[in-house]
């Protein structure tokens, strides 16, 4: 897997088009990065069902309160929850490039957040694959929309983080690697809109910088 | 003397306790270890059931019973561990097996990765290990552990504070390396070296997919080594592991096979699987195995064999570096941190560390350099001190297997630092000198390492971890000296077959073109046996050298190393080549440090520090800011820019530290990533853009509490304080610490940032600024600095 130059690029802050040198290096790091450290990621798939006080994984000894799991899964019967992350190997080589070089951190930081992404989208290809006949909603993460950051500690938990890929939760929430997601997926046995990605469910709207400089984020 | 039953033919360990309490109906998520007290029979008939399989060895219930996972449960680390040791106790009665005191990961992340320290998880392992001590328990298992330093540290609290013998098991996915990456070869021999009794592999895979990682496993000690597999992989749909008893007891063969002789099973095995092992050990015995005897030393991610040539970097010695020994005064630590990442690009092997000052504290500076430097340099280090408690502080805190230089043959020396040495199993430097001082025949210092080796084995220190320095004598001094060196080198390589250490710079001292001499010297002691040359990795004449003499010698394999150092393509240039006509301006403002760097030492002839910094380096860093908040340039340039000043600034810290004048100084702030945070790449940037504007960084680090802020504040009447916060959970740890300084009488003036942080929330909170990217902190230290 691959961190994506354009994504990457946006994470750095550059709009419009970025001068060669520093695209330039930006592949370079990108490539770098991706022959040293893969993303790596684990999920299990749970029996959803709605309860009093939110969806119930019973299976993870989870319930998922709010609306945003109760429109997202409203159409599902299973949800899995995933995690991925580039693990310490990733600190280990951002902590020794800071200490050489601030500018190539700050490319390596993006790629970074790039590659875990790239690792998430390629986890949600293979529950896809696993699943045939079930349709995926978006992905959605402890602290998006109403539900609880919180559930970081269960969701680690019931995914046995620690033990299977490292990641431990902070007494702050914080997943450490630092370089980790965590998220939600209903499966489903109809077509299921997208919720997430795209402008028109994306909260920012007309405020966004993007869309104003007549471009998108791309999520 | 202790019976060690690990050591007698094969032992039957016992198989998962989570996995099958989880299949009996405990809920995923929980704390298995609170059914010590709520459920003791339910694990005592557990316990039993493996018993009657077949296992000798029970692990009681307590693998998560540490005071950090108990916290909230208002239960204490003695009770639970009391009563889980108690119930496999009462399985065991009656029977020959064995309770052991199971010790997992304590389930945070320690430095430098977490904020759990060396010291704070030492004590978490301490009060489980007697705990399981006064319950009773027979001996120590250490499992599942992925980071070497937390396992060092559970080691240690297990060895110091229990007689109990101590098993140790780590976890390894499928490419050789742990979660944290450290390699099989760096966690065999650092846990050999302090002392487990035996070693091995568990979790993580099936029996199949380690057997190869055992095979390396059994190469790299002389321990018993112990295999506890998981029943394969887990299906995410149903969590059920792939791997039935036959097979499980298949794969296991194989590892038998390989010389493991301790075997059990991990998550999704049970009591069958370990019934099908105590058939498979029945009529077995264990199998020849050969261990590979080499000096070593090692990080965790970085195994350094010496079966050749490797180079010792010697650039972090005070010894006649003004701006090192400034560094040591100041603590300023990314100093020091930058001299050893040089050495690590050069091509260093291994890192010499030597902090020995007059003014400085070399027993509390030592252990921090140690861990300020593994927190980016991968190499292994060679801590330099004569000072026993400094080398023992820091020694402790190592993480892998270092070497220490040095003791010497005068017997005091020898029995102050070689128990140290043995305690943390590091590899040890001896010099051929005594209080008789350097003896000047080779046949007067082969005679002193002798005597040092000797000494050496009588603490139980094997011949590899002896290294001898034949002492490189000045050739413009004592001319006739630079052969009876060699002499010495030669016979020690032949007669005593120990590794050879010579810090060959020496030889140059007071002479013309000494790279020549040095350069010339080196070959000849390599030719005659030296295989460890503490030299600067900095002049590539040295490191070309060597790179040679591996291809003369055979180790450099087909000449592959030497080809792809000399023939490959020149290494891609970070910026475009620079125009004979660039200013020191335009040099920093392209980001180009090198340039920069030769362009202010040719500035600093005709014009002050000062004025080199007001009228060139300020106005091309703000050339750059200008153009970064026009959106013309981004992050990664502001910051090319920034270490391009840097490398100015540190021309000017020379030449100010050379002659003896005051440091250019606009202002010092305090900057902190708040407590409860770990992100610290955004306090970072701005430290780095601020401090290269000439203000003078205290970086506190990340995790930090509001009394250390407001400690460094009072202590160093600090005016200006920069906090740094990047999740929602951990901006009232940022407002408390606002609150906190707002209780000194002259409070400094406070900035924010991070992810989360707006401005509105920024006047909410107290604070006087809002930076919002690192530019505007410059903006912001102008205005309370006045320059």
């Amino acid at each position: 897997m691959q961190p994506d130059i354009a994504e990457t690029l946006r994470y750095l802050g550059v709009r419009g088009a970025p001068d060669e040198a520093l695209r330039r290096d930006v592949e370079q790091a990108a490539a770098a990065l991706a022959e040293q450290v893969q993303p790596q990621y684990t999920y299990r798939v749970f029996p959803a069902v709605p309860g009093p006080d939110g969806i119930v994984l019973a299976g993870a000894g989870m319930t998922l309160p709010g609306e945003t799991a109760a429109k997202m899964l409203a159409e599902c019967g299973r949800a899995a929850l995933l995690l991925c992350t580039l693990g310490a190997p990733f600190e280990t080589l951002l902590r020794a490039c800071q200490a050489r070089s601030m500018a190539r951190a700050v490319v390596l930081d993006a790629c970074g957040s790039a590659l875990v992404e790239a690792g998430c989208a390629a986890a949600e290809r293979e529950i896809a694959e696993r699943f045939p006949g079930c349709w995926l909603t978006d992905r959605f993460s402890p602290g998006y929309g109403d539900l609880p950051l919180a559930l970081q500690t269960s969701l680690c938990a019931a995914l046995d983080a620690g033990r299977r890929l490292g990641v431990s939760v902070t007494e702050s929430l914080l997943l450490n690697p630092t370089k980790t997601v965590t998220a939600v997926i209903g499966l489903a046995e109809t077509p299921q809109a997208a919720r997430i990605r795209g402008c028109g469910a994306c909260a920012l709207g007309d405020a966004c910088a993007y869309r104003k400089g007549g471009g998108t984020c791309a999520v | 003397m202790r019976s060690e039953f690990w050591k007698e033919g094969l032992l039957l360990l016992d198989g998962a306790m989570g996995t099958v309490l989880q299949q009996r109906g405990l809920p995923p998520g929980g704390i298995p270890e609170l059914l010590n007290l709520t459920d003791p029979g339910l694990l005592t008939s557990i316990h039993r059931e493996y018993i009657d399989a077949g296992s000798r060895v029970i692990y009681a219930n307590t693998f998560g019973a540490n005071r950090l996972k108990l916290e909230k449960t208002g239960k204490t680390v003695d009770e639970v561990v009391a009563a889980g040791v108690a119930a496999a106790k009462r399985a065991a009665a009656g029977t020959d097996a064995r309770v052991a005191l199971d010790v997992g990961p304590l389930g945070a992340l320690l430095e430098p990765m977490g904020t759990l320290t060396f010291e704070q998880a030492y004590d978490l392992f301490r009060e489980m290990a007697e705990a399981g001590t006064r319950a009773g328990a027979d001996l120590a298992v250490i499992e599942t552990m992925t980071d070497l330093y937390e396992t060092k540290a559970a080691l240690l609290a297990v060895k110091e504070n229990t007689g109990l013998p101590v098993f140790v098991t780590m976890s390894f996915d499928r490419t050789g390396r742990t979660f944290t990456g450290c390699t099989v070869a760096s966690m065999a021999r650092t846990l050999e070296a302090l002392g487990a009794d035996a070693v091995g592999l568990n979790c993580s895979l099936g029996p199949d997919l380690l057997a190869p990682l055992l095979e390396e496993l059994v190469r790299n000690t002389r321990l018993p080594v112990i295999a506890k597999p998981n029943a394969g992989l887990p299906d995410p749909a149903d969590g059920h592991y792939d791997t039935d008893p036959e097979a499980f007891a298949a794969g296991l063969a194989r590892c038998l096979d390989a010389g493991v002789t301790i075997v059990g099973g991990c998550c999704g095995t049970t009591p069958d699987y370990i019934r099908r092992l105590a058939a498979l050990l029945r009529d077995r015995k264990p199998a020849a195995r050969a261990y590979d005897t080499v000096s070593f030393v090692c990080s965790p991610v970085t195994p350094c064999r010496i079966d050749g040539v490797r180079i010792i970097g010697e650039r972090v010695n005070p010894t006649g570096k003004k701006r090192l020994q400034q560094a040591l005064l100041e603590r300023d630590l990314d100093y020091i941190l930058d001299v050893a990442v040089q050495q690590e690009d050069a091509g260093a092997d291994i890192l010499d560390v030597n902090v020995g000052f007059p003014g400085v504290d070399e027993t509390e500076l030592l252990p921090l350099v140690v861990k300020k430097l593994q927190s980016a340099v991968s190499l292994p280090l060679q801590l330099d001190s004569s000072n026993a408690a400094a080398l023992e502080a820091a020694l402790r805190v190592y993480n892998g297997k270092a070497a220490v230089n040095s003791v010497n043959g005068d017997p005091e020396t020898l029995e102050t630092v070689l128990p140290v040495v043995k305690k943390y199993g590091a590899a040890v430097v001896g010099l051929t000198l005594d209080k008789g001082g350097i003896p000047l025949t080779a046949e007067a210092r082969v005679k002193i390492a002798r005597r040092i080796l000797e000494a050496a084995r009588s603490y139980g220190i094997p011949d590899e971890d002896v290294w001898i320095d034949c002492l490189t004598l000045t050739a413009s001094a004592q001319q006739n000296q630079a052969a009876e060196t060699l002499r010495a080198v030669r016979r020690i390589r032949e007669e005593l077959g120990l590794q050879v250490v010579l810090g060959v710079s020496n030889i140059s001292f007071g002479l013309p073109n000494r790279t020549l001499i040095t350069e010339n010297f080196l070959v000849q002691a390599l030719g005659a046996g030296l295989t460890l040359p503490i030299l600067n990795p900095n002049q590539r004449e040295m490191t070309d050298a060597v790179a040679a003499f591996r291809v003369l010698s055979g180790e450099d394999r087909e000449c592959r190393a030497f080809i792809a150092r000399f023939s490959g393509a020149p290494a891609a240039q970070t910026a475009p080549a620079a125009p004979e006509t660039l200013t020191l301006d335009d040099a920093v403002v392209r980001g180009l440090a090198a340039e920069a760097g030769r362009l202010a030492r040719t500035a600093l002839e005709t014009e002050t520090e000062l004025e080199l910094v007001e009228r060139h380096l300020i106005p091309a860093l703000d050339r750059v800011g200008a153009d970064y908040e026009a959106g013309r340039a981004f992050l990664p340039q502001l910051l090319s820019a920034a270490q391009a000043a840097q490398a100015v600034f540190e021309v000017v810290r020379e030449s100010i530290a050379k002659s003896g004048g005051t440091p250019v100084r606009k202002g010092r702030f305090v900057i902190a990533t708040v407590q409860g945070d770990i992100h610290d790449i955004g306090k970072n940037i701005v430290k780095t853009v601020l401090e290269n504007y000439g203000y003078e960084a205290l970086d506190l680090g990340r995790d930090v509490a509001p009394e250390t802020v407001l400690e460094t504040v009072q202590r160093e009447k600090i005016r200006l304080v920069g906090l740094s916060a990047l999740m929602t959970t951990t901006l009232p740890a940022m407002e408390a610490t606002i609150r906190l300084l707002h209780t000194l009488p002259e409070p400094p003036a406070v900035f924010v940032g991070g992810a989360v942080v707006t401005p509105e929330y920024a006047r909410e909170m107290g604070a006087d600024y809002y930076a919002r990217d690192a530019r505007e902190s410059v903006e912001i230290a102008r205005k309370v600095f006045g320059k």
